[in-house]
């Protein structure tokens, strides 16, 4: 089983995950999209868009350093063991706060306002559903397992170095082994999430225009200030208005 | 050709660096641009065609539509009309919101895609040609079945249709129309579409199937309310009208009852830009209309009192111009153009006197040719009687002196005279019916007169502008009551007005001031636009009359700017005489059956049966009374005495009854004629009016297409349902207790569902489809090929396909064309042979006819007053020949009457060889032995569009020719010239394709539009001095038919509006606590629809509440505690609609809109009252007959189809409102 789940599911997810993206960009030009739905409800995607897309950003900046960068570099740098994890923890909990606020507004309104969830395709939903799952293990893991499990249980020994063994070719699957379960579910649903990328919404994030980073601005139009209250005519005609 | 490349390849340039110019500003970039072709693309079509839209605006605007793929894709308003002219804005574009979306409905949910017919009938249809194999004798077994009957008949309306192959339905309506017309008689059978002029060929392709068949077609205008009794009464016209473009000529515009930029949409900028050239606009509408907006002044009339402001209007203008300040041009127009100086004969009463008829030059005693129909007026040198030129008499005989020269038939001058004040004999006093209070109030006043001695007595005349000045209460010193001044309130003072109407005498006075002053000065461009709002009124003919004084005093009628702008359901079918030539099957045989609606709804719906108004209390006192008490009693006099239509005819098949008096030996068509004629006097036979509830008289089969009956025109909607259609209804009234007739047999039940086949035409799901049996999928505008013209332009529009019909719809012409060659076919077998069909007419409009009976007295041959004589006073009876297994053959050719019957249209008449002969080389020829067999070919809706345009003086120039010159025999003045520089131009279907053609100047219609001059009516009578088709030849303020006066509506009157209530004495209904209250109840044209079109599609539904709504005045909702936007139940004892209340200050208190036409299709919840699903707007409606209008046989006075007849008026109701609480939608 478990070389199912550490040597096998996350290649095939992964192949699925670049095929997938290749076949879609070339089949399915018009589809690829972030399927906004602002045109259906501002107020509630407004802080759950802002919330998640903030937070995941960080989280994800979070997981590069925690799981890429080994041990030995860190401590290497002088920094040691505690300050790391203290560090990780603080950040990580904060930024993983913020993406769950993020998604659990943006799952709720998918579900229950009634337009949005009359528009949303089943990719719509199973991708909010896993995002939300994935994300709240992965908060579980990062804030209450450290607060309350209390464990010896470190990811830098195990998971990261795992991590890095599929990312070159050569997982070690004994080293889960001992992984705690919901380390364990954050990862594979988190590969799950991968296998389905390439049919979702997702898509966009590869359409990021980081080109408009680098790009002279053109302004074409601009608020002028706060915009004057209307006035009445007939509040006019009375004199009431200054 | 290009390689396509990877788009992810593509990608991979996004990391290759453009080059940049102009300092950057510039870059040619390696980057993919492919993404730039969606929005290129976007606006990219493969084909534009022009084409309009049918519906019945009657805006015809030229469109083009887009097509994309096979698709529809979107339209918009052509702009090439030709140019009005370097003085006058242009016509382009034109369009409406409703009509840019009409795409919609070619893919919409709504779209019938298939043939339909109700279940429960399918079943017993497949039953039954299972086990009779003989479908004549499957459709007897189910409709001869009471339970069967009965059983698919209460389905109606229910749901239930399914699908059926075309060939399945067209064999079961073959099988309905032999059965009935073996059974029963063509006359049975009858079909209903309105307004020709929007889809001319779809409007023939049905009637020309139901002509041949020798089945009546139904009239529309009248029962729609929208026909103008009082335009026939005034000028013997039907409706003729100025286009919109002559608004911009006008110097004052009254628009009265007419909200012109929400009805008449694209016409509306006329009004709007000429008030930028100093012209006065005046809005005269109960509610804060749209029209409001752009008014100067605003006069917030009480509905239905209008009337009574243009009485006060028509005394400030009598007074001010006519007798203290002599205005030169309207003397002399009053005395040319009106009926003004033309002698009435004055009638004892007690110590008093009435006015009579028309002097006629028999009573002088003249020996002149039809000296009965020639009206008298004094001469103003001499002082002698004279016989002016130009009254009917001189019209039908054919002298060449049918003319307003001012000469009379010696050629001697002749001036009438207008009063006789200064000359008279002596003054008499009058009495004169007047209405406000009750019908028992007369006016005492006194007119100049002249003494004549006939026949040993001593009799009165007078001139009908004595008369007048004595109605009006214009005091010249003459004995009687008469008014001090404005502000004394008798009648008709500005003062005594303010009472009824609620507005200011001092307004009144001011506008009818302004107006008369701005005529003197302009010589006659002020106008007066007006509408629905003041015409669907009981009483509107004579509310039409005292408005029309006003254009008529000022002498503004016939003047471009200036007259009358009646817009309601206006139709003008320009290429006319080819247009009822196609329609009518006259090119294979005549008459037609033509019947007046309204007869035909008021008896098939039993709304007749509802009556509680006795005649006697509408009689004028002046009179001898009402000659009966129940208004159906007046429609089987006016059948009997060949006035109104009335079909089916007899209670006998007319094709049984020819065999039947041949077997009696009359061998001749004569003979047939007297036999049926004694069988008549003898009441051996009756005609079926006498007996509507006998189920021998059922209409038994009826087509309806390109018309929502059920729903958006059926006033008296439950009726209709119960009586008619024999389903579930929410009529609350009964039929006990009511008023009973005298010549119409009562039967104590009433039949229900006497209808046994409703078919449908049409392309949505509307009301009439859903209670249809058999719905027949039809092609939308965007896909056929059509006609449309109408009056508010003078352009011709053809209709072009942008698609094939798509699933399994076909054009109106190509369904009736194939149900006509199964029809054929199956007549083979079932119907071989000929049969001889007795077709009875009434005495016609436009015919001598005319001159039937004289001095408009009432003469009962049934109660021996006269002899029963064919055509003189009695309908006329005419034998046509059918050849059923024919009838296909015929539809798709142009028949050879064409070559012997001359071409022609209100009397006039000319021939067409030579262009039936141009038709064989423009459609080609039919082929074979059949009937038609080298005749024209009509096999497709184009080929009939082209042979409308070649036989129609509108469209082809050398007939407008030969038209002018046919007129100018008749009347012996020069016309040719109004059309000569049009002699060569031809509107042919091609070259309306390309571009917008105007419509070439006929004497078939009245305006002379010589050198693009806006068509404005009259003005060729008027400038050419042709006479209008009345009896005097003059427009007309007088009416002497004895109905006329015995309702008192010899001079213009004000009534009020019918004191019907919500519910009387027998009616049961429990408030059950309740609040409620009692709002004369409106249905205006709404903004958001035309009639039903497009109140059902998503894109007007969403622009306002979406779902059925009417309007309450903000203290009346306050009363009943109705909030903004709560459903209310609205209700009388004629049914119950709800719907949704939109509080509103626009509102008169006192009065609810309801909108025209909201289909019960969207949103319509359960009654509380009725435990049904709620009714239309049509609910609580129901018509009024009125006497006046059923009258025949005289003048102008004439039946003609959809020009006179009674209306189908539904405003003058009640109803009670009361909030509904919890809303029901039937789910459970």
């Amino acid at each position: 089983m478990g070389i199912f789940w550490w040597a096998i599911f996350p290649y095939l997810m992964i192949t699925v995950f670049v095929l997938g993206h290749i076949y879609r960009y070339q089949k399915d030009q018009w589809g690829w999209t972030a399927r906004s739905s602002e045109f259906l409800e501002k107020k509630y995607l407004k802080w759950g868009s802002v919330l998640f897309h903030t937070g995941i950003l960080l989280v994800f900046g979070g997981h590069v350093v925690g799981m890429l960068i080994p041990e030995a570099v860190t401590e290497r740098l002088g920094i040691s063991d505690k300050i790391f994890h203290t560090a990780a923890i603080i950040t990580g909990s904060t930024a993983g706060f913020i993406t769950l606020a993020g998604i659990v507004l943006l799952l709720v309104r998918r579900v229950s306002v009634k337009r949005v969830r009359k528009t949303s395709s089943f990719a719509d939903m199973l991708i909010a559903v896993l995002l939300f799952l994935v994300v709240s293990m992965g908060l579980f893991n990062t804030f209450g397992f450290n607060l309350f499990v209390k464990s010896s249980f470190d990811y830098r020994a195990t998971i990261a170095p795992w991590i890095r063994g599929v990312l070159v070719f050569a997982p070690d699957p004994g080293l889960m082994n001992n992984v705690p379960l919901f380390f364990r579910l954050h990862i594979i649903f988190a590969f799950a999430i991968f296998g389905v990328w390439p049919f979702t919404r997702l898509v966009h994030v590869w359409s990021v225009p980081l080109e408009y980073l680098g790009r002279r601005s053109y302004i074409l139009y601009r608020s002028v200030g706060p915009v004057a209250k209307p006035v009445k005519e007939w509040e006019r005609a009375s004199g009431d208005v200054g | 050709m290009q390689k396509k490349r990877s788009p992810l390849l593509k990608k991979l340039r996004f990391f290759k660096a453009g080059e940049k110019l102009s300092g950057s500003w510039t870059e040619v970039t390696p980057q993919d641009r492919g993404w730039e072709d969606f929005y290129r693309a976007r606006w990219q079509h493969d084909k534009v065609v022009r084409t309009t839209h049918g519906v019945n605006c009657t805006g015809s605007c030229s469109w083009r539509v887009f097509v994309k793929n096979g698709i529809i894709a979107w339209e918009n308003q052509a702009t090439d009309y030709p140019t009005t002219g370097p003085d006058l804005p242009e016509y382009e574009p034109r369009g409406c919101p409703r009509g840019a979306s009409f795409s919609w409905y070619s893919y919409s949910p709504l779209r019938v895609k298939y043939p339909y017919i109700r279940g429960a009938l399918l079943r017993f249809w497949r039953e039954a040609i299972e086990a009779a194999k003989n479908p004549v004798l499957a459709w007897k077994s189910i409709v001869e079945d009471p339970e069967k009957a009965k059983t698919y008949k209460a389905l109606r309306g229910k749901g239930g249709l399914v699908r059926a192959s075309w060939e399945e339905v067209k064999e079961i309506i073959s099988a309905m129309l032999i059965y009935t017309i073996q059974t029963y008689g063509p006359d049975r059978l009858a079909g209903f579409t309105p307004i020709p002029a929007m889809s001319m060929v779809s409007y023939a392709a049905g009637s020309r199937f139901l002509s041949l068949l020798g089945s009546p077609m139904l009239s529309f205008y009248d029962w729609y309310a929208d026909l103008p009794p009082a335009s026939p009464q005034v000028w013997g016209d039907q409706t003729d009208v100025p286009e919109s473009g002559d608004w911009y000529n006008a110097g004052y515009i009254i628009m009265w009852g007419s909200n012109v930029p929400l009805t008449r949409t694209p016409d509306a900028h006329f009004m709007t830009e000429v008030r930028y050239k100093g012209t006065k606009v005046i809005s005269i509408s109960p509610d804060y209309a749209e029209s409001v907006r752009f008014a100067d002044h605003w006069l917030a009339v009480n509905p239905g009192t209008d009337g009574a402001l243009a009485q006060a209007m028509t005394h400030v203008i009598l007074k001010e111009f006519y007798v203290e300040e002599k205005t030169e041009y309207f003397l002399d127009y009053a005395r040319k153009y009106t009926d003004m100086p033309h002698l009435l004969l004055l009638e004892r009463r007690g110590e008093s006197y009435t006015a009579g008829r028309y002097l006629r030059a028999s009573d002088l005693g003249l020996p002149l040719e039809k000296a009965e129909w020639k009206t008298v007026v004094l001469d103003q040198a001499t002082g002698e009687f004279r016989i002016p030129n130009g009254s009917i008499g001189h019209r039908w005989e054919g002298k060449g002196t049918w003319n307003l020269k001012p000469e009379d038939e010696e050629g001697v001058p002749c001036h009438p005279l207008l009063t006789l004040l200064g000359t008279e004999d002596g003054v008499v006093p009058i009495e004169l019916p007047y209405f406000a209070e009750g019908n028992q109030a007369v006016l005492s006043r006194s007119v100049p007169v002249k003494r004549l001695e006939r026949k040993g007595k001593t009799v009165y005349i007078t001139t009908v502008y004595d008369l007048m000045l004595a109605n009006y209460g214009i005091d010249r010193g003459l004995p009687g009551e008469y008014p001090r001044d404005y502000d004394d309130p008798l009648p008709y003072t500005p003062a005594w007005q303010e009472r009824y109407t609620g507005v200011k005498g001092s307004l009144a006075l001011q506008i009818a001031r302004e107006f008369a002053r701005n005529a003197a000065d302009t010589r006659g461009r002020s106008m007066i636009i007006m509408g629905a709002g003041i015409n669907h009124w009981y009483q509107a003919d004579t509310i039409y009359r005292t408005i029309l004084n006003l254009v008529l005093l000022t002498g503004c009628e016939g003047v471009n700017g200036g007259g009358w702008a009646h817009y309601v359901g206006q139709e003008k079918v320009r290429p006319m005489e080819g247009w009822q030539t196609v329609a009518f099957a006259r090119d294979w045989s005549l008459p037609p059956r033509l019947q007046n609606a309204t007869s035909f709804y008021y008896f098939a719906t039993d709304q007749w049966r509802y009556e509680e108004l006795p005649m006697s209390e509408l009689s004028a006192p002046t009179s001898r009374g009402a000659t009966y008490l129940h208004p159906a009693d007046y429609n089987a006099l006016a059948v009997r005495l060949g006035w109104l239509p009335s079909y089916p005819q007899f209670n006998r098949n007319p094709l049984a009854l020819a065999q039947e008096a041949q077997k009696a030996g009359a061998s001749t068509n004569e003979e047939v004629v007297s036999y049926l004629v004694k069988a008549l006097k003898t009441k051996t036979l009756e005609f079926a009016v006498e007996d509507p509830d006998n189920p021998l008289n059922f209409p038994k089969g009826l087509f309806v297409w390109r018309a929502n009956l059920i729903s958006s025109s059926g006033k008296g909607h439950e009726y209709f349902l119960k009586h008619l259609l024999g389903t579930s209804h929410g009529l609350l009234g009964n039929d006990r207790e009511k008023l009973r007739t005298e010549e119409i047999k009562w039967h104590d039940e009433a039949p229900e569902g006497k209808l046994d086949l409703l078919v449908n035409l049409e392309f949505r799901m509307s009301g009439t489809a859903l209670y249809s049996d058999i719905v027949l999928p039809a092609a939308t505008w965007y896909e056929k090929h059509d006609l449309s013209s109408t009056d508010m332009h003078p352009f011709v529009h053809p209709f072009n396909p942008a698609i094939a019909p798509p699933w399994e719809a076909k054009t109106d012409w190509d369904i009736f064309k194939s149900l006509a060659e199964r029809f054929s076919e199956m007549a083979r077998t079932y119907l071989p042979g000929l049969s001889k069909d007795i077709v009875m007419v009434p005495l016609m409009h436009d015919s001598p006819d005319e001159l039937a009976q004289p001095f408009g007295q009432v003469r009962d041959w049934r109660a021996g007053e006269t002899e029963a004589v064919p055509g003189r006073t009695m309908p006329k009876f005419t034998i046509v020949e059918r050849n059923y297994p024919q009838i296909y053959e015929k539809f798709t050719a142009l028949g050879p009457l064409l070559e012997k019957n001359p071409l022609g249209a209100h009397g006039i008449s000319f021939p067409a060889q030579e262009q039936y002969e141009e038709l064989k080389r423009i459609n080609g020829v039919v082929k074979g032995t059949g009937a038609g067999s080298g005749c024209p070919s009509l096999a497709d809706g184009r080929q009939a569009a082209k042979a409308i345009l070649a036989l129609s003086s509108a469209t082809n120039g050398r007939l407008a020719v030969k038209a002018w010159r046919a007129e100018e025999e008749k009347t012996g003045v020069s016309l040719q010239d109004i059309a000569a520089s049009q002699a060569g131009n031809r509107l042919t279907f091609d070259s309306i394709t390309a571009q917008p053609g105007q419509a070439i100047s006929s004497p078939i219609f009245s305006g002379n539009t010589e050198g693009n001059r806006r068509y404005s009516p009259f003005t060729t009578n008027i400038e050419r001095l042709v006479p209008f088709r009345t009896l005097t030849g003059r427009q007309h303020f007088y009416a002497d038919h004895e109905i006329m006066l015995e309702f008192g509506e010899g001079l213009p009157v004000f009534k009020p509006a019918l004191p019907n209530r919500a519910f009387t004495g027998g009616d049961q209904f429990s408030g059950e606590g309740k609040k409620t209250i009692e709002l004369r109840y409106l249905t205006p044209h709404g903004k958001w629809n035309i009639h039903s079109m497009y109140g059902d599609s998503q894109i007007m539904q969403t622009l306002f509440r979406g779902g059925p709504n009417i309007w309450l005045n903000d203290r009346d909702a306050a009363e009943i505690e109705v909030k903004d936007n709560d459903w209310v139940e609205v209700f009388n004892r004629n049914g119950v609609v709800v719907a949704r209340a939109v509080v509103s200050h626009r509102m008169p208190q006192g009065t609810t809109y309801m909108y025209h036409a909201q289909d019960k299709t969207l949103n319509t919840p359960g009654s509380r009252l009725t435990g049904e699903r709620a009714g239309t707007h049509n609910s609580p409606t129901r018509i009024h007959l009125k006497p006046t209008h059923v009258i025949g046989g005289y003048a102008q006075f004439s039946y003609g189809f959809n020009y006179y007849g009674p209306t189908g008026n539904q405003r003058d109701l009640t109803v009670l409102i009361a909030k509904l609480g919890e809303v029901s939608w039937l789910e459970d």
